[in-house]
């Protein structure tokens, strides 16, 4: 069985906590949307995390055309908080899709504030990614805490609801599927749509898409440590 | 609690809590700075306290002071902040305290750089405070070992009155795998009151504890080191821990690796053992002391030609390989050192260069 297909547009804000997965969502996203023809811009506002950032992916994503803001390569190992003047030219000219992957929790959140001038008139999504396998987003009420920090640090609203249940190479069909089922109660109790949820592609076919009702994005691992070799594209 | 997904930094701090550890001070850098992140959150709720130092100096005497009236505590650093409290880690060898110390490594000397490196291996195994001053040094390779060693070293520090110091890399602390923690404290802290300044009206004795590091009398010093030694003899004895991968094998090199470096060996040894070389490692889990015997034994099997320390410095570890060998097979280095992590077709062109 084909997953729906996932459908967001203009300017789209990828959040969550520490860890949730927001930095794979957003490389795996845009290499979805690529395929589905359309037009796909990449932001890397991720000036809390020192590794594993969307830069690691630099190459391949501009291999396959999706146009990376980023800030310049001799500042790309910085530990510094440096924000690029191509992100704020993205969101006042975002295209088909622009999609922005911020750091994570409210901290993480914090730089979109000081890009309010930008975002000023313009819509905008912002979509919060949970795993529930993660300390503090392992039950409803502490998503919906993290969601109120991030809307109150980076002065924005979430509009949606993205489901990344996995242990990385550990999870199991029945993780996806707990997952989902968490997911779907937090899109009821807190009213925010559920945009689409994730399933690595060596998983996927293992699980029953019929118990999913809203699309699923396949996973192909690109951030991987050193000694793990990236899924193909 | 069953397996969740956490960082290595936060799974540091968590295995801290469930080890009994209510007492964290630090100061913060990369690439360790979420230990304190997480703590800030998370030590409240279980009771306990996170104060943020001035300085790392600072954070030191914090330790000291905690450790000295018999509560269990502990700091994390990456390498600069850990040359900082070298001070600090010196004072509390030589007053015997114990507590933990944990450097999520990055590139040195100096500033460096912020992407992991090995390269404070002199200084956590031979040079970590000045005077006849020795730690205990674990080596986690993976986020549940890290968890476990972190929950180990606090009854290690008590069973030897001494720092005990977890080394682990920039990766150890910014990558995400499954971890799991057991529910329960495995030990209790042991009653502290026989040496501890915790106050004259807490235990039942009328004796004054006096913890000092200064001995005036060069006697009464020399004696105060040979006690010392005596420790880190011990240590040898009861303390070492190494895994041993492909060794069952005829292999024709064997790697000594530790920390997330040993996990591209690992890569390694499996793509080489496809193409029908064997090749096997000895991990140190313990670099501090060091598995000399066991590397020695393992070099010495009859297959095997030649020794690697892979690490990711200019050569540090090599020393004790060398020393553990005792000129039995050549041994040689293979490493990085800018924050790059060699990877397992680096690995796997050095060790045909050796056999």
């Amino acid at each position: 069985m084909k997953t729906k297909s996932i459908q967001l547009e203009g300017i789209v804000i990828i959040a969550g906590n520490y860890g949730s997965g927001k930095t794979e969502i957003s490389i795996n996203l845009a290499i979805d949307r690529k395929n589905a023809g359309v037009a796909v811009r990449v932001a890397d506002l991720d000036l809390v995390n020192p590794y594993f950032r969307t830069r690691e992916a630099r190459q391949l994503l501009s291999k396959l055309g999706i146009e990376l803001a980023l800030p310049p390569d001799e500042l790309l190992q910085a530990d510094l908080p440096i924000l690029s003047p191509l992100i704020s030219g993205m969101i006042r000219q975002p295209g088909q899709l622009a999609l922005i992957d911020v750091g994570g929790d409210d901290a993480g959140a914090t730089v979109l504030a000081t890009l309010a001038d930008a975002f000023a008139g313009r819509d905008y999504q912002m979509l919060q990614v949970v795993n529930p396998l993660r300390p503090n987003s392992d039950t409803i009420s502490g998503c919906l805490n993290i969601r109120n920090e991030i809307e109150a640090a980076a002065k924005m609203t979430i509009s949606g609801i993205v489901g990344n249940a996995n242990l990385i190479d550990e999870t199991t069909p029945e993780d996806i599927i707990r997952g989902y089922d968490f997911v779907k109660q937090l899109s009821d109790e807190s009213g925010l749509p559920l945009h689409f949820i994730t399933a690595s592609v060596a998983l996927l076919p293992e699980i029953n898409l019929n118990r999913i009702a809203c699309p699923v994005l396949a996973i192909r691992r690109q951030l991987v440590p050193p000694w793990k070799k990236a899924d193909k594209i | 609690m069953g397996k969740v997904l956490m960082k290595g930094n936060e799974a540091i701090g968590e295995a801290a809590i469930r080890a009994g550890c209510l007492n964290y001070f630090a100061y913060p850098i990369t690439p360790q700075s979420e230990v304190a992140e997480y703590l800030s959150r998370r030590l409240p709720e279980a009771g306990g306290v996170f104060l943020q130092g001035e300085s790392e100096v600072a954070v030191s005497y914090m330790i000291l002071g905690a450790a000295a009236v018999g509560e269990r505590v502990f700091t994390t650093s990456s390498s600069p902040g850990i040359s900082l409290m070298s001070e600090g880690i010196s004072y509390m060898v030589g007053m015997e305290l114990p507590a933990v110390f944990v450097n999520i490594m990055r590139g040195g000397p100096g500033l460096g750089g912020i992407l992991p490196s090995q390269a404070d291996y002199l200084q956590a195994t031979k040079g970590i405070g000045h005077g006849d001053c020795r730690l205990l040094a674990l080596a986690p390779a993976s986020v549940q070992e890290a968890a476990e060693m972190v929950m180990m070293a606090f009854p290690l520090a008590e069973k030897y009155k001494n720092p005990v110091i977890v080394l682990g890399d920039g990766l150890i602390g910014q990558m995400m795998e499954p971890v799991e923690f057991p529910d329960h404290l495995a030990t209790e802290p042991p009653n502290k009151d026989d040496w501890a300044v915790n106050g004259m009206d807490t235990r039942n004795s009328s004796r004054r504890n006096l913890l000092r590091s200064l001995y005036l009398d060069p006697e009464v010093l020399n004696q105060h080191n040979l006690n010392l030694r005596q420790k880190y003899e011990r240590m040898k004895k009861e303390e070492i821990r190494f895994e041993a991968y492909n060794t069952e094998t005829d292999y024709k090199a064997l790697i000594v690796s530790y920390g997330t470096m040993s996990r591209v060996c690992r890569t390694a040894i499996d793509q080489l053992k496809a193409q029908g070389l064997e090749v096997g490692m000895i991990r140190p889990q313990t670099v501090f002391p060091f598995p000399e015997g066991a590397i020695e034994e393992a070099a010495e099997k009859e297959s095997c030609e030649a020794v690697a320390s892979i690490e990711m410095s200019m050569g540090q570890m090599v020393e004790d390989v060398q020393r553990s060998v005792k000129g039995k097979r050549p041994v040689s280095w293979f490493g990085k050192c800018g924050g790059e992590v060699p990877t397992p077709e680096e690995v796997i062109e050095f060790v045909k260069t050796i056999v």
